[in-house]
């Protein structure tokens, strides 16, 4: 059928309008991806490359510091993101409460670490976990520990404040999502289940983490992808990024290292890159399978 | 045996006091409707008892106990929300079922207990679907399932059908009639709409501004409303309201200035007073009658209902014993029987 005029005319202005942001987006977004991709082939040092077909993922099996970036990413992964998760539903539930006092002061003060200049941060960080820091002093003020543990020398330790530091940071941008879920609940749901003898934690446990499975899925998605990207928090925070012996060292910082802090080797940096992305994809699929509704 | 009293009950949010000191009994198997306008404190009071609101002062008993302080859980009561508050990722049956689960009942008895009540119900065909597949009359049903199946002493059902279409609430409104008498248990329902509470009540509690303005059976607070405030809230169409004056020999109307209004009660001569009388009341047979101009006409088949005026702005309604005849500009004389009226002072008090 032939269109009217006027409905190409309307056709022609839609364009217009969104042409600016596509022009902008295949510029600096589908360009350079496409062009990483392509990149992720190429070997060669600095602007001298060539195309090297799977020599860059031939070495990724071969290179202990990938390795080495991959587990750590890994581990920041499966133990930050589970944490902060929990906590932030839990603070939600709590902050929800409409009889708690001092709750908008308390959403305000949890939600501040994430609008929170970065390197501000990080510095009082590095200040508050040095050996003579104000934690291990008053670890030891407590008798918790008997000598100061060294937070930012130790492989373990330094791992702990890096996943501290971001659980802080994010914890409060995750419970506002969780919040805005929870006021969209029916608040007699809540009062015919009071009537109805549920317990309290039944009520959180049966009604309202199954409403708000959508938004947890949501969160999980994002603090995935966030957590696969970690960069900021080892750059800043150890005494050297990714410090002690690259114990702190994620995909991110290494793919900086090898395009900015080595000789460049940008197809390599592009191949880890796109071990990044594949890994989002899989585990967004997995994520996205396992909240899938169980059809009865 | 689960009647309910409640002493000088009160309830204030900060400073604002929403209900105002009520005294009520309700006595064991009986439906008990309030009904009120909006903000009355009709749901708060109901709330009160299901313990979803303190009271700020004075007793509830359920039953011989206090029950002040106890936990709603263990008032012996259910309820049925105006937005049906079902779970919405569980089945019919798991919603059915939930609050048995945690009071301890083993998995048969739950069973049984939510079979029965579909059965009730007629619930049978959707109990494994879920609240988003249902319609609101179902939905509705199923929130009044989740009540019964913990076989409460006292159903409260805060205005359950203002949710569901006109002809849905008439049909609904049967259901829980016809409940009422399988359950054979106490059912205090609030709501808004004087039919519902007319229909369905065997005592009406009228509600403004926080207090009782009268208690009693459907028909005696119609045919003998104490005041003003329940005269003109229950009975549909409204009752019509004529300010007066009383003197000797009889009241004369405002807008009926010609005529002397004999008086059913003794009133002293000068008293302002208002004048009720029911549209229904107007009988062409009547010893009394009013010059009316007929302005709208409303043919409802089995009854016509004339809107006339006299002198004043004030339309009277007045049911013409079905007179197809009539047409808007034409004079009407609106005879009645000066016993059918009724007589209220200048504070809204009835005069008998």
């Amino acid at each position: 059928m032939a269109q009217s005029g006027l409905a190409r005319n309307e056709h022609l202005s839609g364009w217009l309008f969104v042409m600016p942001a596509l022009v902008l987006l295949g510029l600096f977004m589908i360009y350079p991806i496409l062009w990483s991709l392509w990149m992720s082939f190429q070997v060669g040092r600095g602007m001298a490359f060539s195309f090297g077909g799977f020599t860059n993922i031939m070495r990724l099996t071969q290179d202990p510091v990938f390795l080495r970036a991959l587990t750590n990413t890994l581990t920041f992964l499966a133990i930050q993101v589970p944490i902060m998760l929990v906590l932030a539903l839990l603070f939600a539930n709590a902050l929800n409460d409409s009889k708690l006092w001092g709750r908008g002061l308390f959403r305000t003060a949890i939600f501040l670490p994430c609008v929170t200049s970065l390197v501000a941060y990080s510095v009082v960080f590095r200040s508050m976990f040095a050996q003579d820091g104000v934690i291990n002093q008053f670890l030891m003020f407590a008798h918790i520990i008997a000598s100061p543990i060294p937070w930012m020398a130790d492989p373990f330790w330094s791992k702990v404040v890096i996943i501290s530091a971001i659980t802080w940071r994010w914890t409060g941008y995750n419970m506002i999502f969780y919040l805005a879920a929870m006021q969209n609940i029916d608040r007699s749901i809540y009062e015919a289940a009071k009537i109805d003898g549920v317990p309290a934690w039944a009520r959180f446990w049966y009604i309202t983490v199954p409403m708000l499975k959508p938004v947890i899925l949501f969160t999980t998605v994002i603090s995935t992808i966030g957590t696969l990207q970690l960069f900021d928090e080892p750059n800043l925070i150890p005494s050297t990024p990714g410090a002690p012996s690259d114990s702190t060292l994620t995909l991110s910082l290494y793919i900086y290292n090898l395009s900015f802090k080595f000789m460049p080797s940008f197809g390599y940096a592009a191949t880890v890159s796109y071990v990044i992305v594949v890994m989002v994809g899989i585990l967004t699929l997995i994520q996205f399978l396992a909240a899938r509704e169980r059809r009865t | 045996m689960s009647g309910l009293k409640l002493r000088n009950v009160k309830k204030s949010f900060g400073a604002v006091d929403v209900i105002k000191g009520v005294d009520l009994d309700i006595e064991d198997k009986q439906f008990v409707v309030f009904v009120g306008p909006s903000g009355c404190g009709k749901s708060t009071l109901l709330r009160m008892i299901a313990g979803l609101e303190q009271i700020s002062s004075g007793d509830l008993f359920i039953g011989d106990k206090r029950m002040n302080e106890v936990d709603p859980a263990h008032r012996g009561i259910a309820m049925v929300f105006q937005s049906y508050a079902l779970y919405p990722h569980m089945t019919v049956r798991e919603n059915m079922g939930f609050a048995l689960k945690f009071a301890g009942r083993p998995k048969e008895e739950i069973a049984k207990r939510v079979d029965e009540a579909a059965r009730i119900l007629e619930l049978g065909k959707l109990l494994d679907r879920r609240p988003g597949q249902l319609s609101g009359g179902q939905r509705q049903r199923v929130a009044i399932g989740r009540a019964i199946v913990r076989h409460p002493d006292v159903f409260l059902f805060d205005e359950p059908l203002s949710n569901l279409d006109a002809e849905l609430r008439v049909h609904m409104r049967i259901e829980i009639a016809r409940l009422h008498k399988e359950l054979n248990t106490t059912i205090i329902y609030v709501t808004h709409d004087q039919v519902e509470a007319m229909t369905l009540a065997d005592k009406i509690v009228v509600l403004r501004d926080g207090i009782i303005e009268q208690a009693g059976s459907p028909l005696e607070l119609y045919d003998d409303p104490d005041n003003l405030f329940v005269a003109g809230f229950i009975g549909s169409p409204k009752m019509n309201l004529l300010t007066g004056t009383a003197e000797a020999g009889g009241i004369r109307l405002a807008d009926f200035p010609e005529h002397l209004v004999p008086s059913p009660v003794a009133v002293p001569a000068g008293t302002a007073v208002t004048v009720g009388i029911r549209p229904e009341h107007f009988d062409p047979t009547g010893s009394a009658a009013l010059d009316t101009s007929v302005e709208i006409i409303e043919h409802l088949g089995g009854e016509t209902y004339a809107y006339a005026r006299g002198a004043g702005s004030n339309l009277l309604t007045i049911a013409t014993d079905n007179n197809r005849t009539l047409k808007t500009g034409d004079r009407y004389q609106a005879r009645f029987n000066p016993a059918s009226l009724l007589v209220f002072g200048k504070d809204g008090k009835r005069l008998r």
